[in-house]
C-alpha cells in the first residue's frame, strides 16, 4: 500500500502503467462459479443416465444360484442380490448370543468388524408355492453355501421363475394317467432329450397361439361385424317407421324453381359484371344468389322425395338371411378350429416336466390349485442352468432375454414378458403426434408472423400460446377426454344426441346463410369503398363484418352439431362398444399435439423471424409474390428451426404420461394400434405406452419388489426410444443446415 | 458558452465565403434549387419521375423529385447518407410498399406505363425490373436455382430453357467460367464478390427493362469492386442501369449521367462529366469536391 503511494508521489505517469485491474473486475471467481454450475449440471445428467443405464441393463444378467443350508438344517435355493448390515430384534440378539455360546458362529462374514450382523437378500422365486419372491437371510444362520451345477432357474409363463432341479420329463399315456408317476429318474434329464422335447413343444405352442390368438379372434370379430350389420339394418327400419313423411310436393317443386332462378340470376349477373363495371353491389348480389342456390340445392338433396324411405322390409329380410348364412359358415369354421385346438391342447397336456425344489421337495405345479400335478412343458419359457454356464453362455441368456423383452407380448398382467406392444404403442403415438402437430403449428406460426397484422390481437394470441405451454398436462388430459373422446368421438359414433327437428334446422341454416351474406357484404364494402368513407364508419362496418363472421362460425358449429341428417358412423355398435366415442390412440395423439403445439409455434415463429430481411427483399425484387417468397425462401431457410421445434415437441410428447392415462393408455391393450388388417392404423384402439407401463410395473403389480428391475429396464428403453426419434430428426436437421451453410463472407 | 462559440463560428464561416454555404442554406430553411442540365431535358426517358414525394409515416423522405432517366448507359444517384437516393431507387420497383407506413404522391412512368396507379400489379411490375442490393443476398439454394429463380417463379420449368438462360446470365455477369462446374453447389459457399455477381446474373436473367443497383460494391473489397464496375460498364451496353453509390469516384468512373440528391431533394442532374467538373450549383461543387457531406 505504502509502495503504491510512494510511486504515485514520485512519478505520477507510471501509476497508470502499474495499476492492476481490480480482482473483482476481472471476474475470475464468477468464471469458477459458472464452471461449478456446469459441473453440477453435468454430474446430475451423467448420474441420472448412468444410474438408468447401469440398473436397466443389469436386469437380464443371470448370476449364479446359491444352495443355502441353514444352521437348523433347512435348505433353499436363491439368487443373491443385496448384502447389508441390520439391527436385529432383541429375541434375535438372544439367539445370536446363544449360538455364540454354543460355538456355532463359524461364518466369518456373518458380522462386520464392529460386530454388526449382516444379512443377505435372496431371490427365491417359486411364488406359486406360497412364498415371497425375496427372502432376507442373516448370514450367522447360514451353515453352508454351495453352487451345485444341476440347479436351474426356470422361467414360466405364470408365477415368475422357479428355482430347482430338473428331475424328469414324461409323457402321460392312457395306461399311465397319473402324471406324477412313482418312478423319478434319480439323475437329471439329459440336455439333448430336453432340447428335442422343447423344440416339438414350441412348434405346438406356436400352432396353439396361432389358433387361439389370431384365427379365433378374427372369426369372433367377423361375428360381431355381422351382428352390427343386422342391428344397423334394424335401426334403419325403425327410423323409417318413426320419421315423418317427405315434405309436400309443392314445397319441393318450389325449392326446385327457386334454385333454378338463383343459378340463372348468378349467371346473368356474372355476365353483367363482365360488361359493366358497376361497383360493389354486384358481388354482394352474386354472393346472395350463390348462397340461395347452395341452400336450395342442399335442401333439395336432403329432402328429395323418397329420401326418408329407409330400407324396405324385403331388404331387411334379405340382410337377415345373408347374415344368418354367413354366421353359420363362421360358426362351422370356428368349431373346426376349436376341435383342432382341443386336440393340440390335449397333446400339449401330455408333456410334463418335473422340477423339484430342495427345501421341502415340492415340484413346480401345473397350477396353484393342483400343487402335486407337475407343470406342462409348454409352461416353460426358458430353462437357465445358472451355475453351469460359461461366460458366453451367460451372454447368450442375457441377449435372449433382451430379445424376448423387445419382441414378445407381456405376460402375467403386464408384469413379465416382453414390451413389444408397448414399444409399438409409444412409437405410433409419437409419430401420430408429430405429424399432427407440426403442420398445424407451422401454419399457425406462418400466419401469425407473416400475414397477421402485428398488433394487440396478435400479442394477446402470442401470450395465450405461451401460457398454453405452462398449463399442467393433466388439464390437457381432461380436455382430451371431455372434448375429443366424448364430444367429438361421440358425435362420430352416434351423431348428434339431440338433433333439431328438420323444420327448425333449416331455419337455423337460413340464419347462418344470412349471417354469411351480411358479413361478406360488409367486408366487400369496406374493401371496395372504405377509402371514400369516414374512418369511424369504415371501422364500424369492419367490426360488423367480424361479428358477422363470428356469428356465422358459431351458427355453423351449431348446425353441424345438431343436424337431423347424421346418425353417426358406428351407431350399430352402441351401446355395447364405443368406437371413437371412447379412449383411443387417435384422441391421445391429438391431445398431446395440443399440448406440444406451443413449442412448435414458438420455435417456428423464431425461425421465421430469423430469416434475413435481405433475402426476402431479394425475392420480392425478383418479382416473387408473398406466397412464393414464403414457399421458396422463408420456409426452406426456417426448416432447421422448425425441425428443432418438432424435436422438442416429440421429446415432450413421448415422455408425457398423465394425460395419456385419461385419454387412452391402458395396462394391457387387447390389440396393437397398427396391424395388417384394413385400415392398418386403428385410431379407435387403446394402446400401451412405455411411460404408463413404467407406472404399471412399479406401482400396480402385485409383486412390485420383483418387477423393480424391469422398471429400470423399461425406463432405459423409453429413454433410448426418445433419443432415437430425436436422433433421426437431428440428423435430418444437420443435413439441412449443411446445405444452408454460409461461407465466411 | 458553447452556443456562443458555435454562433461565432457560423458567423465567421459566413463572412469568409463569397457564395452562401450549404450550412447557410440549411439555416435559412430554403429548399434546394433543382438544376437539370440542358442535355438531360430532351432525352428518351426510361423512367420518368414526375413530382414524386414519399413519406415514412410522418417523416417526409422525398420532396417532389422530377427526374428523367435516359435510356441506355448508367445513371448514378449520389448524395450523403439519408438523402433519399436509396428510397428513390426502391420506389421505382415499389419495394417501399413492404414498409407499412409508406405513403406516396406524384407519379412515375416506366417506359410510359404508370408505376403508381391503383390497378398496377406490383408483382408484374417488379418482374420488369432487376434489382441488386447492397449486401449480396443469394438464396439458400444451388447456384443454378439462384440464377433461374425469377424464371421459376414466373412458372417456367422447361429444363433446357432454364439451362440456356442460366448460362447466358452467368456469362453476362462474368461468373460462368468460375462456376460452370459446380452449378449444383450451394450459392452460399461463393465468395462475396462472386455472390454479388451471382445476384447481378439473377437480376438480368429475365431481361429486365431497367437494372437497379443499390450500392452494389459497398460490401466488397477493392478488387471485387473493380470487377463489378467493369461488369456494370459492360452490362450497360444492353441495359439501362440506375445505380446508387456513396463513392463519388465510382460514379465518375462508371456512369454517364449523375443525379446529386440532398435532404430528400434532387439538387442537380446532368452528364457525369459536367456534374463533376463544371457543376452549375455551388452545393454540388462543394459536395463533389468533398467539402461537405
Amino acid at each position: 500500500m505504502s509502495d503504491v503511494t510512494q510511486t504515485t508521489q514520485a512519478t505520477p505517469a507510471q501509476t497508470t502503467v502499474h495499476r492492476r485491474t481490480p480482482f473483482s473486475a476481472r471476474g475470475e471467481p464468477r468464471v469458477w462459479l459458472m464452471a461449478m454450475a456446469v459441473v453440477v449440471c453435468l454430474a446430475l445428467i451423467v448420474g441420472i443416465i448412468g444410474l438408468i443405464v447401469v440398473r436397466g441393463s443389469a436386469t437380464f444378467w443371470q448370476g449364479p444360484i446359491d444352495e443355502v443350508r441353514l444352521q437348523d438344517g433347512s435348505v433353499f435355493l436363491g439368487v443373491p442380490s443385496v448384502t447389508e448390515t441390520y439391527q436385529p430384534q432383541p429375541d434375535e440378539l438372544e439367539r445370536i448370543e446363544q449360538a455364540r455360546a454354543d460355538g456355532q458362529l463359524d461364518n466369518a462374514h456373518a458380522f462386520t468388524k464392529t460386530g454388526e450382523p449382516v444379512r443377505r437378500r435372496y431371490f427365491v422365486g417359486n411364488r406359486d408355492l406360497g412364498q415371497e419372491s425375496f427372502r432376507w437371510v442373516p448370514l450367522w444362520e447360514v451353515a453352508s453355501i454351495e453352487q451345485p451345477k444341476d440347479v436351474v432357474l426356470v422361467e414360466r409363463d405364470e408365477w415368475g421363475p422357479f428355482l430347482g432341479r430338473v428331475r424328469t420329463l414324461r409323457a402321460v399315456t392312457d395306461e399311465d394317467p397319473n402324471p406324477t408317476g412313482q418312478e423319478f429318474k434319480p439323475e437329471s434329464v439329459s440336455d439333448r432329450e430336453l432340447q428335442s422335447a422343447i423344440d416339438t413343444m414350441e412348434a405346438r405352442r406356436a400352432a396353439i397361439a396361432r389358433i387361439d390368438r389370431t384365427q379365433i379372434p378374427r372369426l369372433q370379430n367377423q361375428l360381431r361385424q355381422l351382428e352390427w350389420k343386422l342391428k344397423a339394418a334394424h335401426l334403419n327400419q325403425e327410423r323409417r317407421a318413426a320419421s315423418a313423411d317427405a315434405p309436400p310436393a309443392w314445397l319441393w317443386w318450389g325449392a326446385m324453381v327457386g334454385c333454378i332462378v338463383a343459378v340463372g340470376g348468378v349467371l346473368g349477373l356474372r355476365k353483367a359484371v363482365r360488361h359493366t363495371n358497376s361497383g360493389s353491389r354486384v358481388p354482394v348480389a352474386i354472393l346472395a344468389c350463390l348462397l340461395l342456390a347452395t341452400g336450395s340445392l342442399a335442401y333439395l338433396w336432403l329432402e328429395r322425395p323418397g329420401s326418408h324411405k329407409g330400407m324396405s322390409d324385403d331388404q331387411v329380410t334379405q340382410i337377415e338371411q345373408q347374415v344368418e348364412a354367413e354366421r353359420n359358415a363362421i360358426l362351422n369354421e370356428q368349431s373346426g378350429l376349436l376341435t383342432q385346438l382341443d386336440d393340440l391342447r390335449e397333446e400339449d397336456n401330455r408333456y410334463r416336466i418335473i422340477i423339484e425344489e430342495p427345501s421341502l421337495g415340492r415340484i413346480s405345479p401345473v397350477s396353484r390349485s393342483a400343487p402335486d400335478d407337475p407343470m406342462r412343458l409348454s409352461q416353460v419359457v426358458r430353462i437357465v442352468p445358472a451355475n453351469d454356464l460359461s461366460f458366453s453362455g451367460r451372454i447368450g441368456v442375457y441377449l435372449s432375454r433382451w430379445w424376448e423383452f423387445l419382441s414378445t407380448n407381456p405376460r402375467e398382467g403386464a408384469t413379465a414378458g416382453g414390451v413389444y406392444p408397448v414399444i409399438v404403442g409409444t412409437v405410433t403415438l409419437t409419430v401420430l403426434l408429430t405429424i399432427s402437430v407440426v403442420p398445424l403449428g407451422v401454419i399457425a406460426a406462418l400466419y401469425l408472423r407473416e400475414y397477421a397484422k402485428q398488433g394487440v390481437v396478435t400479442s394477446i394470441i402470442r401470450i395465450a400460446i405461451n401460457n398454453l405451454a405452462g398449463v399442467p398436462s393433466i388439464v390437457y388430459g381432461m380436455f382430451g377426454l371431455g372434448f375429443f373422446c366424448y364430444t367429438l368421438g361421440g358425435y362420430i359414433d352416434e351423431g348428434p344426441t339431440e338433433p333439431t327437428p328438420v323444420g327448425s334446422w333449416w331455419g337455423l341454416v337460413g340464419v347462418l346463410f344470412l349471417a354469411i351474406l351480411i358479413a361478406g357484404a360488409c367486408g366487400l364494402f369496406v374493401r371496395r369503398s372504405g377509402d371514400r368513407l369516414p374512418d369511424s364508419a369504415s371501422r364500424l362496418i369492419s367490426i360488423g363484418a367480424t361479428v358477422g363472421w363470428l356469428v356465422a362460425v358459431v351458427l355453423a358449429f351449431w348446425a353441424i352439431s345438431s343436424t337431423p341428417y347424421f346418425h353417426g358412423f358406428f351407431e350399430a355398435k352402441l351401446p355395447e362398444q364405443t368406437t371413437f366415442g371412447g379412449r383411443g390412440i387417435l384422441w391421445a395423439s391429438l391431445t398431446l399435439a395440443l399440448l406440444t403445439l406451443p413449442v412448435v409455434i414458438v420455435a417456428t415463429e423464431e425461425a421465421i423471424a430469423a430469416v434475413p430481411g435481405s433475402m426476402r427483399e431479394g425475392s420480392y425484387g425478383c418479382g416473387a409474390s408473398k406466397w412464393q417468397t414464403i414457399r421458396k425462401i422463408v420456409l426452406p431457410s426456417a426448416m432447421p428451426g422448425i425441425l428443432t421445434g418438432a424435436i422438442l415437441a416429440m421429446a415432450r410428447g413421448a415422455g408425457e404420461v398423465a394425460p395419456l392415462m385419461l385419454v387412452g393408455a391402458v395396462n394391457l391393450a387387447p390389440a396393437l394400434p397398427v396391424s395388417t388388417d384394413a385400415p392398418f392404423l386403428h385410431g379407435d384402439r387403446t394402446f400401451m405406452h412405455l411411460g404408463f407401463h413404467i407406472y404399471t410395473l412399479g406401482f400396480q403389480s402385485p409383486d412390485s419388489e420383483a418387477t423393480a428391475p424391469l422398471v429400470w429396464t423399461t425406463t432405459l428403453l423409453l429413454i433410448t426410444i426418445v433419443l432415437l426419434l430425436n436422433l433421426i430428426a437431428i440428423i435430418v436437421r444437420a443435413r439441412l443446415r449443411s446445405r444452408m451453410a454460409t461461407s465466411a463472407v | 458558452m458553447t452556443t456562443q462559440t458555435a454562433q461565432q463560428a457560423l458567423a465567421e464561416a459566413t463572412n469568409r465565403k463569397d457564395a452562401p454555404s450549404v450550412v447557410d442554406v440549411i439555416a435559412a430553411g430554403k429548399p434546394f434549387p433543382t438544376e437539370v442540365h440542358a442535355e438531360m431535358r430532351n432525352t428518351d426517358a426510361v423512367v420518368d419521375v414526375d413530382q414524386f414525394s414519399l413519406w415514412y409515416g410522418q417523416t417526409r423522405a422525398l420532396f417532389e423529385i422530377k427526374l428523367e432517366i435516359p435510356r441506355q448507359g448508367v445513371t448514378a444517384l449520389i448524395g450523403p447518407s439519408g438523402c433519399g437516393k436509396s428510397t428513390l431507387l426502391r420506389s421505382i420497383n415499389r419495394l417501399n410498399d413492404l414498409v407499412d407506413s409508406v405513403r406516396t404522391d406524384g407519379q412515375m412512368l416506366l417506359n410510359g406505363s404508370p408505376v403508381y396507379a391503383p390497378d398496377v400489379d406490383v408483382i408484374e411490375l417488379r418482374k420488369r425490373l432487376g434489382m441488386v442490393f447492397q449486401k449480396p443476398n443469394p438464396f439458400p439454394m444451388s447456384i443454378f436455382e439462384n440464377v433461374v429463380y425469377p424464371l421459376r417463379i414466373d412458372g417456367e420449368n422447361r429444363r433446357g430453357l432454364l439451362m440456356e438462360a442460366c448460362e447466358r446470365a452467368l456469362k453476362a455477369a462474368a461468373l460462368w467460367d468460375e462456376v460452370k462446374d459446380r452449378l449444383k453447389h450451394s450459392a452460399l459457399r461463393l465468395s462475396g464478390g462472386q455472390q454479388q455477381r451471382l445476384c447481378i446474373a439473377r437480376a438480368i436473367v429475365a431481361d429486365p427493362e431497367v437494372l437497379l443497383l443499390d450500392e452494389p460494391c459497398s460490401a466488397l473489397d477493392p478488387l471485387s469492386t473493380l470487377r463489378i464496375e467493369e461488369l456494370i460498364t459492360e452490362i450497360s451496353q444492353r441495359y439501362t442501369v440506375i445505380m446508387v453509390t456513396h463513392n463519388m469516384q465510382q460514379a465518375a468512373r462508371v456512369s454517364q449521367a449523375t443525379a446529386f440528391m440532398y435532404l430528400g431533394r434532387l439538387v442537380e442532374f446532368g452528364p457525369t462529366q459536367s456534374i463533376f467538373q463544371t457543376p452549375h450549383l455551388d452545393e454540388t461543387e462543394q459536395y463533389v469536391s468533398g467539402r461537405f457531406g
